[in-house]
């Protein structure tokens, strides 16, 4: 009885130690991927911080000053004010427009029995993957007289997200239990009724996931506003950026980094804040796609 | 107006719901998406009037000696990405699933670059492949490994590699989530009842772990594949293709073909016939996911 009792607490022992090494092991594993991943976008801000000959010269060093210049240049030359200005104004105007249609839309399939349902579904699955061709596209804008135009860039960008975001909706739409509805119909609301004063206000999951999902591929959008948009004055931020960093990078590298860095802060804000929701938008968008 | 519930004809006007939709849809994206059908009909260069020459565009694909490199290229990315992606992800999946100190700051840290622009990415890494004042060579240099500082960008054996190395790098804390989200919900009784039975922890991931995984699994390695075979910002804005065509991919050279050698309608019919590809990938892992989906039921 004894003997056990000892093998056993041997045994728990040997466990513990080993559990704490690998522990350490996941912490060290977990940190060398942290770093890869880190120090570039540290090394990036840094360089921002820089002059061109300090980035020559010492690539792994602090910057030796904390002067702004580099980001009034970069403000400057690559036009990133109305840069942030007009990807804003996409951004926001898809995740709205996208939120809208999809919803109803998602709502619509979810619970009334349409005839179509079958059908819209496979074309939404078998499309939805296809990236739209470019030129075609092109064509269509300029027919409709909507190059070089916001509206001409938000249009073709909130119908690609209107798949994906409709089985979002759908799919969360079917998982409220029909009671609840069913109660406020028969107390005479209308179905538009229930849906915006019952349906709607619990809904913020899958509004979140949607809003994040379009809002992040709106932003970070670059071939579409590389042809659907011409004048500088219209570019929005990633075309900014591009076009920048291929003008000027070979000369003029402190403001590239000071152009990246502006580029990428907002995002790296929203994510930092809002980080929950863009891993689990992401991750449910990915799942039911 | 409240419409009785057992009424069996749906009221036409719920079909309102789904036209703004589809009607967006329709226009601005399946019209294009045929209408490049039929360009990739046409000999078209975007000033004069286009001619009709029926199936000529794809004929000459077969005859194209750079699409063949390009098509291997794809192949290559797509081995290269997925096989990275999937199992760094694995692997910091099951290590963020422990219970550990400062799980939400690696998980916030090591996800980040999702959240990146591209072009942000692109151009940071073409930075970092610099190999006079570039992070990567700089640091091979100061631990001695000046052999291993190779021109990343400018060579044509490591360029397909390098925008690889960017590519998971982007990406594989996307999939990494994905797993996290399936191994949390794995039951804790099945290890409970290896451990019973004595099983090791590898034994256990083996026969437990990764079966579970499976659904998961082809989730990842289907968006990871599908993503390789469209790849196009990153070796754009990296390489252009370049150096000598080493990272020319389908979708970049379907884009050069047509606006910068004004073949339009020789670039649709590229682009066409890499839609059917990715297509096919896709309706596999239709079948796939339906037929677990079916198997589960």
């Amino acid at each position: 009885m004894a003997q056990t009792s000892i093998g056993l607490r041997n045994l728990q022992l040997g466990l513990k130690a080993q559990d704490r090494l690998s522990s350490l092991l996941s912490h060290l594993i977990l940190l060398f991927f942290t770093v890869i991943v880190g120090y570039p976008v540290l090394w990036m801000f840094m360089g921002a911080f820089k002059t061109g000959g300090e980035i020559m010269g010492d690539p792994w060093g602090l910057p030796k000053s904390l002067a702004l210049t580099n980001f009034s240049s970069a403000w400057e030359f690559a036009s990133l004010g109305p840069a942030l200005r007009n990807s804003l104004i996409v951004a926001s105007a898809t995740v709205f427009f996208v939120l809208v249609i999809a919803a109803l839309a998602g709502y619509a399939l979810a619970r009334f029995r349409l005839r179509f349902s079958v059908a819209i579904f496979l074309l939404f699955i078998l499309t939805m993957q296809a990236p739209v061709p470019i030129i075609p596209l092109y064509v269509l804008i300029s027919k409709i007289g909507l190059v070089n135009t916001l509206p001409g860039l938000i249009l073709p960008t909130v119908a690609n997200g209107l798949p994906l975001s409709i089985f979002i909706f759908r799919a969360f739409f079917r998982q409220i239990p029909s009671e609840l509805i069913d109660a406020a119909v028969v107390d005479g609301t209308t179905r538009f009724g229930a849906f915006w004063r019952i349906v709607l206000p619990i809904s913020t999951p899958a509004i979140a996931t949607v809003g994040i999902l379009q809002f992040l591929g709106a932003w970070n959008d670059f071939f579409n506003p590389l042809v659907l948009l011409h004048s500088a004055n219209m570019r929005t931020l990633p075309v900014a950026i591009q076009s920048f960093s291929y003008t000027f990078g070979r000369t003029n590298w402190e403001q590239v980094f000071a152009a990246l860095s502006i580029g990428s802060l907002p995002m790296i804000i929203v994510y930092l804040m809002l980080q929950r929701w863009f891993v689990q938008g992401l991750t449910s968008g990915a799942v039911k796609g | 107006m409240a419409t009785s519930l057992t009424a069996s004809k749906t009221p036409w006007f719920l079909y309102l719901w789904i036209v703004p939709a589809l009607g967006l849809y329709a226009i601005f994206k399946l019209l294009p998406l045929f209408a490049g059908l039929f360009l990739s009909l046409l000999r078209w260069d975007g000033i004069k009037d286009p001619v009709f020459v029926g199936l000529l565009n794809y004929q000459r694909m077969a005859t194209d000696d750079q699409l063949g490199p390009a098509l291997l290229h794809n192949l290559q990315y797509g081995v290269g990405t997925v096989i990275g992606k999937i199992l760094i992800a694995l692997l910091l999946a099951v290590l963020l699933n422990q219970a550990l100190r400062g799980q939400t700051f690696y998980r916030t840290i090591l996800f980040m670059p999702v959240v990146l622009s591209f072009v942000v990415i692109s151009i940071l890494w073409t930075w970092l492949y610099n190999d006079q004042f570039g992070l990567i060579n700089s640091l091979l240099r100061s631990v001695h490994l000046d052999s291993l500082a190779v021109q990343w960008l400018g060579d044509t054996k490591y360029a397909l590699l390098s925008l690889i190395i960017v590519d998971i790098w982007k990406w594989y804390g996307f999939h990494m989530v994905i797993f996290i989200a399936a191994l949390q919900s794995i039951p804790q009784e099945y290890y409970e009842a290896a451990r019973v039975d004595g099983a090791s922890r590898w034994a256990q991931f083996v026969s437990i772990t990764l079966p579970q995984l499976q659904p998961v699994m082809v989730v990842n390695i289907t968006l990871a594949l599908l993503g390789a075979f469209n790849v196009f910002d990153i070796p754009y804005i990296m390489t252009n293709g370049g150096p000598a065509g080493s990272t020319n991919v389908l979708a970049l050279y379907s884009y050069s073909q047509a606006f910068q050698f004004g073949k339009f309608g020789y670039g649709a019919a590229i682009s066409y016939a890499l839609l059917t590809l990715v297509s096919i990938v896709a309706v596999i892992q239709l079948r796939v996911v339906a037929s677990d989906e079916i198997d589960t039921n």
